[in-house]
């Protein structure tokens, strides 16, 4: 099946040879290794696309910064830095800046991912769940890494084993299950949001093709910014739990 | 023929009552105003016979309704259950992530009427409660999914 996107096509031709080679280097038949050679799909092209875009804005705004006329870009930017500011100033506290940058760049390349999926002819990328799920899992190994690094590795399993120490024995697994689930609740949030969003659409459109699909194209918007809002919130708030310190 | 016979039935319900001699279609004495002499009242008794009656022939009428397909299947082909029970399944879960998101709503509101001045608190953890339990139903939308092909 030809994908439909020329960016898609590009990757597939530069890097399926180099798959099947590395495959094949490590005894796979040809056969074999073609078969066993992953394709880049749609929600991965879109998704380079996008972060290059974001990289490509915040390289533009770093280059053109100007306190006596500043243009469009930083204007945009400065939005988004002061409410994702406020917000971390709000569940974080004390010292949120240096977790702001994680925090801004998930919640634009989940809002932006999520509001792809108004293009018609686009599918979000989000509604796949790898999207999702390769979002997830940073957030965990940065919530975790953060809390490491600002409590000390036994700090931070004394923080996971609870307050009383005779009782870790119960706590400790429980807070181990409840950390992982996070992954999983994160990725399945997100998924099921925008999965669920696009097939009402896709609903309402097989039932009444003109007019009425667009309020839910509305209700998409709106959705879209309600979960990346949520996506942000949550990381903001594990990375707030794991920094905390216990006095 | 079954009607016909609940609407005479009805008629001299109400009649017996009028006859009765408890009223003669004039006010009662006194203060109350309990309509024990309206006309309306008078038929209560008869018209909830009627209504059992009524009842026990839709009950029977409901009965026929699915006696009459399940006769006609033979009992030839397996009917599958998968898809009744992933509806059963996303009503419930629907419905109760409902009630649990009307009272989450019902409590930010009345906090928000106490103390207009916590709204940025109280707009965070109203989203943040509202995914959370929103989720639960997701969960529930994604299993469906996974599991009915």
């Amino acid at each position: 099946m030809p994908e439909s996107f020329a960016l898609v096509r590009l990757l597939n031709a530069l890097f399926m040879g180099v798959e099947v080679k590395a495959f094949q280097s490590i005894g796979l038949g040809p056969a074999d290794a073609a078969q066993q050679a992953v394709k880049v799909n749609g929600a991965l092209g879109l998704e380079l696309l996008v972060a290059g875009g974001l990289i490509a804005f915040f390289v533009l705004v770093r280059l053109t910064l100007s306190v006596e006329k500043p243009n469009p870009a930083q204007q945009i930017a400065e939005v988004v830095h002061e409410g994702v500011g406020g917000l971390a100033d709000q569940i974080i506290g004390h010292g949120y800046v240096r977790f702001q940058a994680f925090v801004t760049c998930i919640f634009l390349f989940v809002l932006i991912n999520n509001l792809l999926g108004l293009i018609p002819g686009f599918a979000a990328p989000t509604t796949s769940p790898f999207v999702p799920l390769g979002l997830a899992l940073p957030t965990f190994l940065y919530y975790n890494y953060q809390g490491f690094r600002e409590q000390g590795p036994i700090g931070y399993l004394k923080q996971l084993a609870g307050p009383i120490w005779w009782i870790a024995w119960l706590i400790l697994p429980i807070e181990l299950v409840s950390h992982f689930a996070r992954i999983l609740s994160l990725t399945i949030r997100l998924y099921a949001n925008m999965f669920a969003s696009d097939m009402v659409t896709l609903g309402f459109f097989s039932l009444v093709p003109v007019g009425v699909p667009a309020i839910f194209l509305g209700l998409h918007i709106f959705v879209s910014i309600i979960q990346a809002f949520v996506f942000t919130l949550l990381s903001m708030i594990y990375l707030s739990l794991a920094v905390s310190h216990e006095h | 023929m079954v009607f016909k016979n609940l609407v005479q039935d009805e008629e001299k319900f109400a009649g017996e009552r009028f006859r009765s001699g408890q009223t003669k279609g004039r006010k009662r004495e006194g203060a109350s105003t309990v309509n024990l002499n309206h006309p309306l009242a008078a038929n209560f008794k008869g018209s909830r016979r009627n209504m059992r009656i009524l009842q026990y022939v839709f009950i029977a009428l409901a009965v026929l309704c699915f006696a009459v397909p399940a006769f006609a299947d033979g009992g030839s082909a397996a009917i599958s259950l998968v898809p009744i029970g992933a509806g059963i399944g996303m009503a419930l879960a629907a419905g109760l992530c409902g009630l649990g998101q009307g009272r989450a709503t019902a409590s930010a509101c009345e906090a928000l009427a106490r103390n207009p001045g916590a709204r940025g608190g109280l707009m965070i953890f109203l989203v943040l409660g509202l995914a959370l339990i929103e989720s639960l139903t997701l969960f529930t939308l994604v299993i469906i999914l996974l599991k009915v092909k």
